[in-house]
């Protein structure tokens, strides 16, 4: 009994000795696993000059495939627009394939797939995504294919087409493009004795805001957006309101801790916790906005539908209103555009033109808006359609004229929207400081231009 | 071979077991190249990348050397990273392993409908960390969430779980500790029916009351289990990630080492050399962990 109890005893020591080291070891190993191929180390690295693909005796391949994040829950309407493709034609088979549930998530993939994985043909890339795969040699120019294609350039509008612009070359065509709106609460404006009508600048909502936190009911007056989805975008109109910027405009000088910038966001600050009427949404701005949290708010126009359709009161939508120093109100554009991978063949190449030629002419844009809520990116695609079912639409197109392409310092810098969302998450959540706050984002977006920009450019 | 055989005859290796080491070469040799191939040399290429400076996705990189244990270990990040990190494992694995042994004892009964209680409570380490966090952002969440609304009505209102960073590593720490609850119950509760009957009578013929028996012999013989539990529950809880990418999305709250190495590599500014790096110091964690459990901890374990 003692022999035998005490061989097992011992056994069990050893295999539980051997089972939790070696499963600590194989655990921490698989943590450590990064993905199969890696980089040289040997030149590269440095700026190269752009060289346009030429596709003369280029067939297109037969199969393409299209990664989308599904921008403004497009799923739907993106099928529909690909199965339209595949049944127009005999040549080219596009397949939707959904590759992440944000641009966060697409662009990881897509990353990711660059080191071993099957790259798409056809990718769905952000405003803040395409420059860094444009550094890093990921995409191609796509002026040759244009012209291969007879692409009707002229006719996308100028700032949107103009927003990939770079090296004289385009690396990405506008496709689910949107601009900040300002939403609010009809039924929260009427009891507060407002006019059904946005406020013409920032400064006459801060006199409204109290008015409405008095007699709405509502948690807020005003909500900013979660500042995990995008807050350095639409605050570009504050600080550009104030005559501030997180960057001069077109250039990577950082002004973020300009004394115009700290006024403006010191304006804001004040709501939340000076005046106690404005709140940070915790998850998803819009989805509190339509559960009456807040009587007004920042949000996409591919939010337009998603708030029309899950809010129980009428939703107002105005023009983002103008700051201080601006005449007329300025916003910035946003949302994601597509391009082709450069790993892949010429044919490939050609085909995902081809398919992209499709999903951008006017028909499908006016399709994809109607569904969405995103501007119209093509000058001749006739808006009626979506103005008859959706007739707060028509703000987001008159507001088009007066956008402004946004600031490098969010847009070109690789993880400078974060930096800024995090800065901005210590001053509306902690009661940071906010010249400290912006001394400090200076710092780290000279550090990120410094480090991963400048050696590219 | 034969001057082998002349110099060593005693290990000269007869037919039988040749034919025996073959056999044994045959059947671990797969097991052996899979985990070369897919755990060491991944390993290995990880501290490799750790002396890069390359941008993930990038076809070219900069070997630094230790630039990025230097930066890390001197920006005062390492600091603040590395708490996070020993406050949600001591946290976590603490809670799940004291609220467990609490759940196994109370399901430890013959109780109609026991079966029922077991699978309930073990049903969440079974879900996908990831929906789980999404759904309990949606509880969390200030505005509009469900505790919220419970808070209201008795007069209270909610943390901001989500925009204030401690409130966050303390709403991660609430929900990783309910999803991994069931995996300690269900471990504890073998643990407490392998307690021999005799053992426990003869306590009670001794005069040990509930409370001395169970500090005095159901403790103490369930040490084993309490420290593969302490094991398995604090390697767990330094690789937990899909919970915290659903939850803490800047990653301002509940950075631990692993979500750090994550959001330095695949989502800020994709420098997948600094995270690789945190990638390794992490394994070096791991390691020297599991060798203290082993070599200190076991010592004071009641084996039967």
């Amino acid at each position: 009994m003692n022999t035998s109890s005490n061989l097992h005893r011992s056994g069990l020591i050893l295999d539980r000795r051997r089972f939790l080291g070696l499963s600590a070891l194989g655990i921490s190993a698989a943590a450590l696993s990064a993905c199969g191929g890696g980089p040289s180390t040997s030149g590269g690295g440095g700026a190269s000059a752009v060289e346009q693909i030429d596709f003369s005796g280029v067939k297109p391949a037969k199969e393409v495939t299209f990664w989308t994040s599904n921008p403004g829950d497009s799923i739907k309407v993106s099928t529909e627009i690909v199965n339209a493709f595949n049944a127009s034609q005999s040549d080219i088979t596009v397949k939707l394939v959904t590759a992440g549930a944000d641009y966060e998530e697409i662009a990881q993939k897509f990353q990711t797939a660059q080191t071993g994985g099957d790259l798409p043909d056809i990718i769905n890339l952000s405003d803040v995504w395409w420059f860094r795969y444009k550094m890093n040699d990921q995409i191609i120019p796509l002026d040759s294919l244009f012209e291969a294609l007879e692409f009707d350039t002229d006719d996308y509008v100028d700032s949107l087409l103009g927003d990939y612009l770079y090296d004289d070359a385009h690396w990405a065509v506008p496709w689910a493009r949107s601009t900040p709106l300002f939403y609010y609460n009809k039924d929260h404006w009427k009891k507060a004795g407002l006019s059904d009508q946005g406020p013409q600048s920032w400064e006459e909502f801060d006199e409204w805001k109290t008015k409405l936190a008095a007699t709405s009911g509502a948690k807020f007056a005003f909500q900013f957006p979660a500042l995990a989805g995008y807050a350095g975008w639409t605050l570009q109109n504050n600080l550009w309101g104030w005559g501030g910027g997180w960057s001069k405009e077109e250039s990577f000088d950082i002004t973020c801790n300009s004394a115009e910038a700290v006024e403006a966001l010191s304006f804001l600050k004040d709501w939340v916790y000076k005046d106690k009427v404005a709140g940070v949404a915790g998850v998803d701005q819009i989805q509190d906005f339509a559960a009456g949290v807040a009587s007004a708010t920042v949000g996409s126009t591919g939010d337009l539908i998603n708030a029309i359709t899950s809010a129980k009161f009428d939703v107002g939508v105005a023009p983002l209103p103008a700051g201080p120093a601006e005449s007329e109100r300025i916003c910035p554009t946003g949302g994601s555009g597509v391009g082709i991978p450069k790993d892949i063949s010429p044919e490939r190449q050609l085909a995902a033109g081809t398919f992209i030629k499709f999903l951008t002419e006017p028909e499908q844009a006016i399709k994809f808006s109607e569904a969405t809520g995103y501007v119209p990116i093509r000058k001749s695609a006739d808006p009626a359609a979506i103005l008859e079912k959706t007739p707060q639409a028509q703000v987001a197109i008159d507001q088009l004229p007066n956008t402004r392409s946004q600031d490098y310092a969010r847009v070109f810098l690789p993880g400078g929207d974060l930096e800024m969302a995090n800065h901005m998450a210590s001053i509306l959540t902690e009661n940071k400081d906010v010249q400290a706050e912006m001394d400090s984002l200076k710092t780290a977006l000279e550090k990120i231009y410094t480090d991963q920009v400048k050696p590219h450019i | 071979m034969t001057a082998v055989t002349t110099k060593r005859p005693r290990q000269a290796l007869s037919g039988r077991r040749l034919r025996e080491w073959l056999i044994f070469l045959a059947f671990v040799a797969p097991n052996v190249a899979l985990i070369v191939v897919f755990t060491y040399r991944p390993l290995l290429q990880n501290i490799y990348y750790s002396t890069l400076n390359w941008t993930l996705g990038s076809k070219f990189a900069t070997p630094v050397g230790l630039g990025n244990y230097r930066d890390f270990f001197t920006s005062g990040e390492a600091r603040e990273v590395l708490t996070t990190t020993a406050i949600f494992t001591v946290a976590t694995v603490g809670l799940t392993l004291a609220l467990g042994l609490g759940v196994a004892l109370a399901l430890n009964r013959k109780l109609p409908g026991a079966g029922f209680a077991q699978a309930t409570v073990f049903a969440p380490y079974i879900l996908s960390g990831y929906g789980v966090g999404l759904a309990w952002l949606y509880i969390f969440d200030p505005n509009i969430g469900a505790l919220s609304a419970i808070l209201r009505d008795v007069g209270l209102n909610s943390p901001e779980w989500i925009n204030s960073p401690r409130w966050t590593l303390t709403m991660v720490i609430i929900v990783y500790v309910w999803k991994n609850l069931g995996y300690a119950a269900v471990i504890y509760l073998a643990g407490l029916q392998a307690v021999p009957g005799d053992v426990l009578e003869a306590a009670d013929l001794d005069g040990a009351g509930p409370v001395r028996r169970f500090f005095t012999v159901t403790l103490p013989l369930l040490s084993p289990t309490t420290f593969f539990l302490l094991v398995t529950t604090i390697l767990n809880s330094l690789q937990a990630f899909d919970l915290l990418i659903a939850m803490d999305k800047l990653g301002r709250g509940a950075r631990t080492l692993i979500f750090d190495a994550y959001l330095t590599g695949f989502k800020e500014q994709s420098q997948a050399g600094y995270s690789a790096m945190l990638s390794t110091v992490l394994f070096a964690i791991l390691v020297v962990i599991t060798l203290i459990q082993l070599i200190v901890v076991e010592r004071r374990v009641h084996y039967r």
